[in-house]
C-alpha cells in the first residue's frame, strides 16, 4: 500500500506525463464500475498494460473507484436496465447476443452495461479533471509544499525512504 | 505511437492470465465436487457425495466418478447412484459463470443401494406422518372388535353400573344407621307383656288405677319414640327404594342405548370396506404417489426459480451481480443447463435408459420445457416400460405432464387383507398420465389386470364366500383418478372387480355387523348382570323390609292405642252389667214362656184338627 501510494506520489511530483496518470486513473474507473471479474475487466487490464500509462495511478484508481463503484452500483444497473431493454436498441442487442464471444463480455448484464456505460462517458471529462489537477499540483501546490516544515519531516520518515529508493533519488 | 506502447506490457497480461486460468483449473474440481455435493445435499435432504472430480480440457469437460445421493427416508441406502458421469462444457458461458453441457452421459445407473455409512442429514421429520397407518390398516380398522370399542367408548352401561353402585353404598350405610335403631321383636313382645299386665285384672283401688295409668303413659311414649323411629326408616328405605330403582331401571335400558349408539357409530362404510381396488392398489399408489410428489416438490422451487418472483427480485436485490437480460437466440445462456443427458443402467434384470433435453432451472431463457423420458424393454417385473415428464416452466405457473405406459407388469402376490385372501398372481397392463398445474393435480390410470389369480385359505363363511366370488374373476378393468391440490390429493379407484364381489363383501359387512352387535349385546349385558342381579336382590330386600316396618309401625299404633278405664267407670260398667244380666235373664225367662204357651196352643189345635178329619172320613163311610 504505502509502495503504491509512493510509486502514485513519484508519479504525480515526476516529470511523468500528466496525461498518462490521468489516463490510467480515468481507466480504473470501468474496473471499478463493472464487475470485477469479467472478460471487459481483462481487455482493460490489457489496455493498461500495453499502453504506456502509469500502473500506479490505475491501481489506485480501481481501489477507489471500486468503492464508488459498490455505492452505485444500484444507479448502473437502472442505467444497464434502461439501455438494454429499450426498445430502439433491442433489435441491436439482439443481434449482438447472437455472437457468443460478445455474451462472454456480459454485454447483458444490467450492471456491467450500465457500468461501463457511465465510466466510458466519464472517462474523457475525468482524464482531462485529473490531468489539469496533476499540473495544478506540480506548479502550484508543490513548490509551496516543499517548503513547508511538515514536509520537511515526512521527509525525514520511513515513507520518504521508500518513495526515495523508488525513484532512485 | 511507439512511445505510447509498452512492449512488455504484452508479458505481463499473458503472466496474468496464465496464473488466473492456472488457480482456476487447480480450484475447478474442488468447486464442482463441493457445488454439487452442497446443492445436492440440500435438494435430496440426504447426503450427495461424488467420489471424485476430474476436469479435462480438450475437449474441456468434466468427468464425475461415483456419485451418490442417499435416501433422506432411509439413510443407509442410496436413493440413486452412478459409477461415471461424463459432460462436456462450452468454454464461453463458462467465461461468464454459466455450465452449460451439450452431453451429459451417465452409466451404471442404480437406485436403491446399501451404504456403508448413514446419509442422513439434520432434516425434521413429520412424527405424525412416520406413524400414519396405511390404507390397509386404515380400511381394517373400520372394522374394530367388540373389546376396542368397548375399551375405547364412553357408554352409558358402565356408568349406570357405577352410578347404582354409588348410591347403594350411599344408602346401605344411611340404611344400615336407621335399621340399628329400630326396636326388635324382643321389645315388641317386652311391650305386649307390659301391656298385658296393666290392662287385666281388675282394678282394685283409685291407686291401683293410677300406678297402672302412669306405666300406660310411660309406655305409649315410648311407643311414640319408636314411631318415629320406625318412621324415619320407612321414609329412608322408601326413598332409598325408589332411588336404586331408577338406577336400576336406567342401569338396564343402558345396554339398549349404548347399542344404538354403537351401531350408529360404527356403522361399516360399504364404500369404505368394498372397495377391494383400494385395498389391492391403494396402499402401493399412495407410495408411488407419495414419491413422486415428494421429489416433484423438492425440484419445484427449481423448476420455478426463473419465474415472475425471480424477476422481481432480481431488479430489486441484487448488487455486484445484476440482472442477465436474454433476446431471442438459437443458443440461449441460462445460468446451467444439460442439453442432452443420458442415463443408463441395470433395472429390473433388463436395462434403463433414462435421456432428458433441456434440463434447466431457466426455461424462460431457453424458451423450451425439460423433457425426460425413460424406456425399458424386456424388464421382468414389468415387461416394457415407457414413461415422459415434462416440466414446462417456460411461462410462469408452468405445468407438468407425466406419461407412463407399463406393458405387462407382474405384480407380486398382493394380501387383499381381508379373509386370508390375497391376488397371487397377475398380469397388469397400465397407462397413466399426470397432469399438474397450478399447485394441482389431475390424474388418470387405466388398468387392465388378466390372468388374476386370488387364493384364501379362509375357514369363515363369507372368507369362503369371498373365495368363491374372487375365483370366477381372471381379469377385471382399475381405472384410478387423483384430483385437487397437490398437499391432499383425493385419490379414487372404480372397478368392475369391486361390482363382482360386491355382493359377497355385503353379506361379510352384514354378517361382520351381526356378530359386532351380538357381541356387544352379550358384553353389554353381563355388565348390566353383574350389577342388576346383585342389586335387584338388594331391592327386595328393601321392599320387604318397607313392609315389616309398615307392620311394626301398625303394631305399636295398636298398642298405643290401648286405654286404661277409670276405676269410677270400671263401677259403672259393672253396674250396667249387672243390670244388663238381669235384663237378659228376664227376656230369656220371658221369651221361654212364650214357647211354652204357643206349644200348648198348637198342640190344642192340632187335636181338634184330627177329630174334625175322623168325622169327616166316618160320613163318607156311611155314605158308601
Amino acid at each position: 500500500m504505502l509502495s503504491m501510494l509512493a510509486r502514485l506520489f513519484k508519479a504525480i511530483n515526476s516529470d511523468a506525463a500528466p496525461g498518462q496518470v490521468a489516463f490510467a486513473f480515468a481507466l480504473s474507473m470501468i474496473v471499478g464500475f463493472t464487475p470485477f471479474w469479467s472478460l471487459l475487466n481483462l481487455v482493460v487490464l490489457l489496455i493498461v498494460l500495453v499502453v504506456r500509462v502509469n500502473v500506479s495511478a490505475f491501481l489506485f484508481g480501481v481501489m477507489i473507484f471500486g468503492i464508488i463503484g459498490y455505492l452505485l452500483d444500484p444507479v448502473s444497473a437502472s442505467v444497464g436496465e434502461g439501455i438494454l431493454t429499450y426498445p430502439e436498441l433491442r433489435e441491436t442487442w439482439t443481434q449482438l447476443y447472437q455472437n457468443e464471444w460478445a455474451r462472454v463480455f456480459a454485454f447483458n448484464n444490467t450492471i456491467t452495461m450500465g457500468g461501463l456505460v457511465i465510466a466510458v462517458v466519464l472517462l474523457i471529462p475525468v482524464t482531462l479533471i485529473s490531468r489539469m489537477l496533476i499540473l495544478q499540483y506540480r506548479h502550484r501546490v508543490l513548490t509551496y509544499v516543499n517548503r513547508l516544515k511538515i514536509v520537511q519531516v515526512i521527509k525525514a520518515s520511513k515513507f520518504w525512504m521508500l518513495y526515495t529508493t523508488f525513484a532512485g533519488q | 505511437m511507439t512511445k505510447w506502447i509498452r512492449w512488455w506490457g504484452i508479458l505481463g497480461f499473458a503472466a496474468v492470465v496464465a496464473l488466473i486460468a492456472a488457480l482456476i483449473i487447480v480450484a475447478l474440481p474442488f468447486l464442482i465436487k463441493t457445488s454439487i455435493e452442497f446443492v445436492g445435499t440440500k435438494v435430496a435432504g440426504a447426503k450427495v457425495t461424488v467420489d471424485d472430480v476430474n476436469v479435462t480440457l480438450s475437449p474441456l469437460g468434466v468427468q464425475l466418478e461415483r456419485l451418490q445421493v442417499a435416501d433422506a427416508r432411509s439413510p443407509m441406502q442410496n436413493l440413486v447412484e452412478f459409477d461415471k458421469a461424463v459432460a462436456d462444457l462450452e468454454l464461453a458461458p463458462l467465461l461468464v459463470g454459466k455450465a452449460i453441457s451439450n452431453e451429459l452421459s451417465i452409466t451404471k445407473l442404480q437406485f436403491h443401494t446399501p451404504r456403508e455409512n448413514s446419509g442422513a442429514v439434520e432434516v425434521v421429520v413429520d412424527p405424525e406422518e412416520a406413524n400414519k397407518p396405511s390404507l390397509k390398516e386404515q380400511a381394517l380398522a373400520e372394522l374394530p372388535s367388540a373389546d376396542d370399542i368397548l375399551a375405547k367408548e364412553t357408554l352409558k352401561t358402565p356408568q349406570a353400573a357405577d352410578a347404582l353402585e354409588a348410591a347403594w353404598a350411599q344408602r346401605s350405610q344411611e340404611l344400615d344407621t336407621v335399621i340399628a335403631e329400630l326396636p326388635d321383636q324382643k321389645v315388641f313382645d317386652k311391650y305386649q307383656t307390659e301391656i298385658q299386665s296393666i290392662t287385666s285384672g281388675r282394678l282394685e283401688s283409685i291407686e291401683d288405677f293410677k300406678q297402672r295409668k302412669a306405666r300406660l303413659d310411660a309406655l305409649k311414649k315410648q311407643f311414640k319414640d319408636d314411631r318415629a323411629t320406625i318412621q324415619n326408616a320407612r321414609d329412608t328405605v322408601q326413598a332409598s327404594r325408589k332411588e336404586l330403582s331408577a338406577k336400576l331401571a336406567a342401569l338396564k335400558s343402558a345396554p339398549g342405548e349404548d347399542l344404538a349408539y354403537l351401531k350408529d357409530k360404527y356403522q361399516l362404510s360399504g364404500a369404505g370396506a368394498t372397495n377391494l381396488t383400494g385395498l389391492l392398489f391403494g396402499e402401493d399408489a399412495a407410495g408411488w404417489a407419495k414419491e413422486a410428489l415428494y421429489w416433484y416438490n423438492r425440484v419445484l422451487p427449481y423448476l420455478e426459480s426463473d419465474g415472475e418472483a425471480e424477476v422481481e427480485e432480481d431488479v430489486k436485490a441484487p448488487r455486484l451481480a445484476g440482472r442477465f437480460v436474454h433476446f431471442p437466440t438459437n443458443d440461449p445462456w441460462p445460468d446451467f443447463m444439460i442439453r442432452r443427458a443420458r442415463l443408463t443402467g441395470p433395472f429390473d434384470g433388463g436395462q434403463l435408459v433414462i435421456e432428458g433435453r433441456d434440463i434447466t432451472h431457466q426455461q424462460q431463457v431457453i424458451g423450451r420445457p425439460t423433457v425426460f423420458t425413460a424406456t425399458g424393454n424386456g424388464l421382468q417385473r414389468i415387461g416394457d416400460l415407457d414413461a415422459k415428464l415434462t416440466l414446462d416452466h417456460v411461462q410462469p405457473k408452468g405445468k407438468d405432464v407425466l406419461t407412463v405406459a407399463i406393458s405387462d407388469w407382474k405384480m407380486a402376490p398382493l394380501p387383499l387383507g381381508v379373509a386370508g385372501a390375497e391376488l397371487a398372481s397377475s398380469r397388469v397392463k397400465l397407462n397413466a398420465l399426470v397432469t399438474v398445474k397450478n399447485g394441482g393435480i389431475e390424474a388418470s390410470a387405466d388398468t387392465r389386470v388378466t390372468q388374476a389369480k386370488f387364493t384364501g385359505d379362509g375357514k369363515t363363511l363369507f372368507a369362503k364366500e369371498l373365495n368363491a366370488a374372487l375365483n370366477g374373476i381372471s381379469q377385471f378393468k382399475v381405472d384410478a383418478g387423483v384430483s385437487g391440490s397437490l398437499q391432499n390429493p383425493e385419490v379414487k379407484f372404480g372397478s368392475d372387480l369391486d361390482r363382482q364381489i360386491s355382493s359377497a363383501l355385503n353379506k361379510r359387512l352384514r354378517a361382520k355387523q351381526d356378530e359386532l352387535e351380538a357381541r356387544l349385546q352379550t358384553r353389554l349385558n353381563a355388565q348390566v348382570a353383574e350389577h342388576a342381579g346383585k342389586y335387584a336382590e338388594e331391592l327386595q330386600s328393601l321392599m320387604a323390609m318397607e313392609g315389616s316396618l309398615d307392620d311394626k309401625f301398625n303394631a305399636l299404633q295398636k298398642l298405643a292405642g290401648t286405654e286404661l278405664e277409670s276405676f269410677k267407670d270400671q263401677q259403672e260398667r259393672e253396674a250396667k252389667e249387672k243390670v244388663e244380666q238381669e235384663k237378659a235373664a228376664a227376656a230369656a225367662k220371658l221369651e221361654q214362656e212364650k214357647a211354652e204357651a204357643r206349644a200348648k196352643a198348637k198342640a190344642e189345635a192340632d187335636a181338634k184338627k184330627n177329630d174334625a178329619k175322623n168325622q169327616a172320613k166316618d160320613k163318607l163311610k156311611s155314605l158308601f
